[in-house]
């Protein structure tokens, strides 16, 4: 078990730049999940503090030692990969076992730790065979089983639930939670999931082209998320966005306007915001919810109706012609074609400013 | 497959038969009357001979035993097995292994100038077996003096010796020749396996903790095995046909003194004649016949033995 | 960190080698543009302004001959690479879309010629040419060469349309296109990137081939440049700057054109064809 820390961390192939300036703290027995979509750097991040890419400037820290030119063996860490990455030729003991011939280990001490790995992960059945033998899962298993023996300070995960499938994808993700809670060790996971991130995490990291968009706790990123990408990239369906401009403004309050939504007062203390001042207006679907006193709220046509039992989200053509999701709750939902009106209460209006950047309520 | 019992059951038999005779008719056609019908032919002619006035007639497995006993045929039989015996392992314990070692070497990962090594390595193969030949013969001549020049200069000309025109070592000469020019179809076949290997397979390694020489001989070695029985097998097959190198360099009395005489050479000599003997179709259909079932035993053991043991490992 | 292995030491084996796979041939080629006596004197050092001759040249090049030989190769090389080619494709179209009765069996008996040389039934081609009165003619050799090239060409190329999508062919099928025209304006123009490794694995061999020239052409007339040159060489065994050009020019043709193509012919051979 150990801290990672990663100071200024640079990575360019050429010209191209992978990684901008990353500075991340991960605490001891922290489960830290990298997030983003494709081409965010994260797993080229992963892949840095594994010692299979190297650094083009910056550092690198694990435990106590810097870590930023040592060869992966050396780092006291351990991977699981995308595709699991078992040697085909040898038998799932082998493959557990493989590694630690190298070190030096006593035969004993191997056997011992195998075996406790193979019940933690329900593994001894299996011991013997190859993995052409095995299903998607159980080779999963395995190769977390080939993390565990080595007993590293860190375990690194390189999007290991992709290519299961989504019963199984459910399954292994509850294992590796609770294989967390067993262990305690440091984690660090890579995914472009956002719903993995939200149940792994202890702390999210978003990631968008190279750099870190925001990091803290799931639920804080949902509440309170800091800036555009985040907002739009952490819930699912998506916030809805809204352009607005400020019309008037008072202490502690704004005027915002918009073609999509009745002209609404919004709780803010920002002395920066100046009428006229554009504004991205973003409420989550789930938030929708039937008006309520003078906030936020719209009138629209609801198009089409997707139900799903009790849940149901109705797409709904706002104000002037603006597309936007609504969550319904319950047994009954609209029906396309309806009228409909759609509100939100004051603290679930995110508010964001030209740059994209969060506008905070209350004083600034 | 479904599909296509579908369109198979649709189509008129009569109109499919058509459309397969279009499509296969040629090449069948061509295959079997200008390559199996005269295999066959000559393992048939084989079971006769001629006499003086170009009668024959039939004494089954006669020839067969006159090749591999009778005093004036079985010693030159016997010594162009041997030699190509001895050929064949020259090129298993030279050429693949070196073929092996450069494909490992190439597909090491951030190698620079690997496309120019390949290409340049690879450029003997594309060569005229005449070419190579005479170029060594020409390097390696006492006359010209380049390879003793070159010995000499890194003190080991005390080594060298007309290797071409030495009975005990001309064999060897020619079979490190064509290693030479061929080397490249092993380093490439080995080279695309490896290159099928996946690069999570080599990283999972270097977590592990293995360097690159113990990647290379327990994770990649294995995973290669079947490409390299395939090289193995393809190498017997080519080495007991080989013909042309020998010819081109010491012609058809492949010398000195037969030393370097393989089984091509000789089939070529006994069929054709020489200064030396006359023509004798029906003795070379047998020696013909005899290489085709070396070569075929070859072959199934390597299909039955070999082959079944292997596992092809999917990514 | 990024993987340095003993950068020095891997360079020294490869370049090592590749010193000895490049220098017979550039020794040859540089050599054949001296004289005589620099030839002898110092074979190892390039050609100088004093040294520079072109007397080898002119003779093998005054021999009237060449260029029919090289014509003879031409026509030989390609147009068996043509038929191969084409028969190949619709026999593998055929073997691999169609499975009927018959179609493994036949699939088999045309791989048996992959493991077995052709070489061995010389003694009855001969004989078959001859009665058929194609006794050293172009003919023969294209005909040998292409019953040689087809096993290995069916087998490269079934691999190849393996892996064209089913889509395409049931699309085709259902617009109601006949077999035929599905095969050669769907499915040919697909392989293309199939003809590289073919044309490797087929037309090298046979421009390269010194048996069948030997054994079924007799005249100058029908020898191809293979046979040629080692005429030639035999020939003028002493004569040292003819022997030297006839190689040079042998090699030339060959180097030029595999190093403008040899991104094409080796990424056709790592292609997975070789299974």
């Amino acid at each position: 078990m150990a801290k990672v820390r990663i100071e200024k961390l640079n990575k360019a192939y050429g010209d191209a730049a992978i990684l901008r300036d990353i500075d991340l703290s991960v605490n001891d027995g922290e489960f830290v999940v990298l997030v983003g979509p494709s081409g965010c750097g994260k797993s080229t991040l992963l892949r840095m503090i594994a010692g299979l890419d190297g650094v083009t400037s910056g550092d690198i820290f694990i435990g106590e030692r810097r870590v930023t030119n040592l060869e992966p063996a050396q780092r006291k860490i351990a991977m699981v990969f995308q595709s699991y990455a078992l040697y085909p030729h040898m038998s799932v003991r082998k493959n557990m076992t493989f590694g630690l011939k190298f070190s030096g280990m006593a035969q004993a001490e191997m056997e011992r730790r195998v075996a406790e790995a193979a019940r933690m992960l329900r593994l001894e059945p299996l011991l013997e065979r190859r993995p052409r033998d095995l299903s998607g899962g159980q080779r999963q298993r395995v190769a977390i089983g080939r993390a565990i023996v080595r007993e590293p300070d860190v375990f690194l995960f390189d999007e290991p639930l992709s290519n299961l499938d989504a019963a199984l994808r459910v399954s292994t993700r509850v294992e590796i939670a609770k294989l967390h809670r067993t262990l305690g060790s440091t984690m660090i996971y890579v995914t472009h999931d956002q719903v993995e991130a939200m149940t792994l995490a202890d702390r999210i990291v978003v990631m968008n082209q190279g750099r870190i968009a925001q990091e803290g706790k799931p639920l804080d990123l949902y509440y309170a998320p800091a800036n555009l990408f985040v907002a739009g990239f952490i819930g699912s369906p998506a916030m809805n966005f809204f352009q607005a401009q400020v019309e008037s403004v008072a202490p502690g309050m704004i005027l915002l306007s918009g073609p999509d939504f009745a002209t609404f007062k919004a709780p803010v203390g920002d002395a920066r915001i100046a009428a006229g001042a554009k504004i991205t207006v973003g409420v989550r679907p789930e938030h929708l919810i039937a008006p309520a006193g003078s906030g936020f709220s719209l009138n629209g046509s609801v198009e089409l109706v997707e139900r799903l039992g009790e849940t149901s989200y109705a797409h709904v053509r706002a104000g002037a012609d603006h597309p936007l999701i609504a969550e319904i709750r319950g047994r009954s939902a609209p029906a396309a074609g309806d009228s409909i009106v759609l509100g939100a209460a004051d603290r679930d209006v995110h508010l964001f400013d030209a740059e994209g950047m969060r506008i905070s309520a209350g004083a600034a | 497959m479904a599909q296509t019992a579908h369109i198979v059951a649709a189509m008129p038999r009569s109109r499919f038969a058509l459309l397969m005779l279009l499509f296969l008719g040629p090449a069948i056609s061509i295959y079997a009357l200008f390559s199996i019908y005269p295999l066959i032919a000559t393992m048939a002619l084989s079971t006769f001979t001629g006499d003086a006035t170009g009668a024959y007639s039939f004494v089954g497995l006669a020839n067969f035993k006159t090749l591999m006993t009778d005093a004036v045929w079985s010693k030159p039989f016997w010594n162009a097995s041997l030699n190509n015996f001895i050929f064949f392992c020259v090129h298993m314990l030279v050429q693949n292994p070196v073929g092996i070692a450069l494909a490992g070497l190439l597909s090491l990962p951030n190698l620079k100038l690997r496309a120019t090594y390949r290409t340049l390595i690879f450029l003997p193969t594309m060569l005229s077996v005449v070419i190579v030949g005479f170029t060594w013969n020409l390097i390696l001549s006492p006359l010209w003096g380049v390879a003793e020049g070159l010995l000499k200069s890194v003190g080991l000309g005390s080594w060298f010796a007309p290797w071409l025109g030495l009975p005990s070592t001309a064999l060897v000469t020619l079979s490190l020749m064509s290693v030479w020019q061929f080397v490249g179809i092993p380093m490439m076949l080995i080279y695309a396996a490896l290159l099928n290997i996946p690069e999570e397979l080599v990283d999972a390694a270097r977590v592990d903790g293995l360097g690159h020489f113990r990647i290379f001989t327990h994770i990649k070695l294995p995973l290669i095995a079947p490409t390299i029985g395939i090289v193995s097998i393809l190498t017997f097959v080519a080495n007991f046909n080989a013909f042309d190198l020998i010819y081109s360099v010491k012609g058809a009395l492949a010398g000195p003194n037969f030393a370097s005489d393989i089984l091509g050479t000789f089939f070529y000599r006994t069929f054709f004649g020489n200064q030396l003997q006359v023509g004798d179709p029906t003795m070379g259909a047998t020696v013909a016949s005899v290489m085709f079932f070396v070569i075929l035993a070859g072959v199934c053991v390597y299909l039955f033995a070999v082959q079944r043991r292997m596992h092809r490992y999917a990514f | 960190m990024r993987l340095k292995p003993s950068s020095l030491g891997v360079h020294a084996v490869l370049g090592g080698y590749t010193l000895l796979a490049v220098l017979p041939i550039l020794l040859v080629i540089m050599n054949s543009f001296k004289n005589r006596n620099a030839i002898f004197g110092s074979p190892l050092s390039p050609p100088t302004a004093e040294t520079f001759s072109l007397i080898g040249y002119a003779k093998v090049l005054g021999n009237a001959h060449i260029g029919t030989y090289f014509m003879n190769s031409l026509i030989v090389t390609l147009g068996s690479m043509g038929l191969v080619l084409l028969f190949g494709a619709m026999a593998a179209w055929a073997l691999t879309e169609y499975k009927f009765r018959f179609s493994t069996a036949l699939a088999l008996f045309m791989s048996i010629g992959i493991m077995v040389p052709i070489r061995l039934g010389s003694v009855a081609i001969l004989t078959m040419m001859r009665k058929a009165g194609l006794n050293d003619t172009l003919t023969a050799l294209i005909l040998v060469y292409v019953a040689q090239g087809l096993p290995l060409a069916i087998f490269i190329l079934s691999e190849f349309i393996e892996q064209i999508p089913r889509d395409l062919r049931d699309a085709s099928r259902c617009d109601g296109v006949p077999e035929t025209r599905i095969f050669f304006e769907v499915i040919a123009p697909l392989l293309r990137p199939a003809i590289a490794t073919v044309a490797v694995f087929t037309m090298v061999p046979i421009w390269n081939d010194l048996w069948f020239p030997l054994i079924l052409t007799s005249s100058e007339s029908t020898h191809t440049i293979t046979l040629g040159v080692q005429q030639f060489l035999g020939q003028y065994i002493t004569d040292w700057n003819s022997v030297l050009a006839a190689l040079s020019l042998a090699i030339l043709p060959v180097v030029v054109i595999y190093v403008v193509f040899s991104r094409q012919l080796i990424s056709g051979l790592t292609s997975g064809a070789v299974k």
